[in-house]
């Protein structure tokens, strides 16, 4: 079959156009193709056929596949589940047709798996037990450190003029004259304290 | 069967001691504060309280300009009050500073409108409660400006008793611009020590 379709290969031969007439070989071909297809979708796939129309079949089965429309036998469903759930719980993947009862499989192993599970547990529990203490004394410490060092230097790094403070460096002696001049000092303290606020926002806060 | 139940059981209790033990790590010490990655923010940090604080006033003061220029001299009046009761965060040394500048504005005005005794209320009333500053040395000096006129005032009168009461008010004057020279001139001295 393979040996009469070699000077008709349609995957590795030249690309017609797609504007081409089919030739009579190609509406064989296809003809032969779906015929093909539909045999496989009957669950009658042909035991030899040509490499390029196996690659062909798989792309169609996955075509057909993605489309939502196909559904695997109860008894293949079955079967492959039963595989997948005994290879999880570390048996032996089994061969079609063979399907051991997953009750049946899991039987012997379950209690030994659940006090493995719980063993493991137990031992990383009292690890921890032992081991939490002195990390817990690590770690307070370097807070301490940190607290203590944030607290001795907070003060130091809030600079002057991003604080609240009296106004009597920046306005200075109150001139007789310039008595009722509240508006104009209030205009210079408002900006002033703006800028160390502005400061102090762009710095992220304190 | 009594393997598992053993292993489980040993499970669970060494399980919730370690949770035990983490649930007392994590609580505060009594009188520590409830968390020590917290930084308080400092309490005299400008803040935005404090700006609009500052921002009204100077509204206060721009809106009683505009009545000053207009000659509507009460309805300065009463915006210059409303700085009085404008609420700063508290012990903001602003706030004793931009009072007191707005009293002595205060005061001069209700002295242009005769209203003696009110404006020296307002002067005693910043007086009475703020630390020295060149703002309470410039609440001494319109002090002493009230003065000057409750004396000018008294002159005018033919009663005698009065003349010795503009007499005694001259006095207070000169005791309130002394004061108001006194302050400043110890906050200048100040304020060079630290230079």
């Amino acid at each position: 079959m393979a040996t009469e379709r070699d000077d008709d290969d349609i995957l590795t031969g030249p690309v017609p156009d797609p504007e081409d007439e089919a030739t009579p070989a190609e509406r064989a071909h296809a003809k032969t193709f779906a015929e093909l297809v539909d045999k496989t979708l009957a669950g009658r796939t042909p035991a030899a056929m040509s490499a390029d129309d196996r690659a062909l079949l798989e792309v169609a089965t996955v075509i057909r596949a993605a489309s939502g429309n196909a559904e695997l036998a109860a008894a293949k469903q079955r079967t492959l589940v039963e595989g997948a759930l005994r290879q999880a719980l570390g048996g032996k993947a089994v061969p079609s047709g063979e399907v051991t009862p997953i009750t049946k499989a899991r039987a012997p192993r379950a209690p030994w798996i659940v006090a493995g599970a719980s063993l493991a547990v137990a031992a990383a529990a009292i690890v921890l037990w032992f081991a939490a203490p002195r990390r817990i004394h690590v770690v307070d410490h370097v807070v301490d450190h940190v607290v203590d060092h944030v607290i001795d230097h907070a003060p130091e790094a809030l600079r002057d003029n991003w604080k609240s403070r009296p106004a009597d460096p920046l306005i200075g002696p109150i001139a007789r004259d310039h008595a009722g001049d509240a508006s104009a000092r209030l205009d210079t303290i408002f900006a002033d304290r703006l800028d160390g606020y502005r400061e102090l926002q762009l710095r992220g806060g304190h | 069967m009594k393997l598992i139940t053993f292993t489980v059981v040993v499970a669970l209790v060494a399980c919730a001691a370690c949770t035990d033990k983490t649930a007392k790590s994590d609580k505060s010490e009594p009188g520590t504060g409830s968390s020590v990655t917290h930084t308080a923010e400092p309490s005299d940090a400008i803040d935005e309280k404090l700006m609009v604080a500052l921002s009204q006033a100077k509204n206060f003061h721009h809106k009683a300009k505009i009545y000053m220029s207009d000659g509507d001299t009460a309805a300065a009046i009463a915006s210059v009050r409303e700085i009085l009761s404008l609420r700063f965060p508290p012990n903001a040394p602003e706030a004793d500073d931009v009072r007191n500048d707005a009293r002595a504005l205060l005061a001069r005005l209700l002295v242009g409108q005769g209203q003696l005794d009110e404006a020296m209320n307002v002067v005693k009333e910043g007086l009475g409660s703020s630390r020295e500053s060149f703002f309470t040395a410039n609440l001494f000096t319109v002090e002493g400006e009230i003065h000057e006129a409750r004396a000018q005032v008294l002159d005018k009168s033919d009663v005698a008793a009065d003349k010795a009461k503009a007499t005694e008010e001259r006095h207070a004057a000169i005791e309130s611009f002394d004061a108001s020279n006194k302050i400043d001139k110890k906050l200048q001295d100040q304020l060079l020590e630290r230079r």
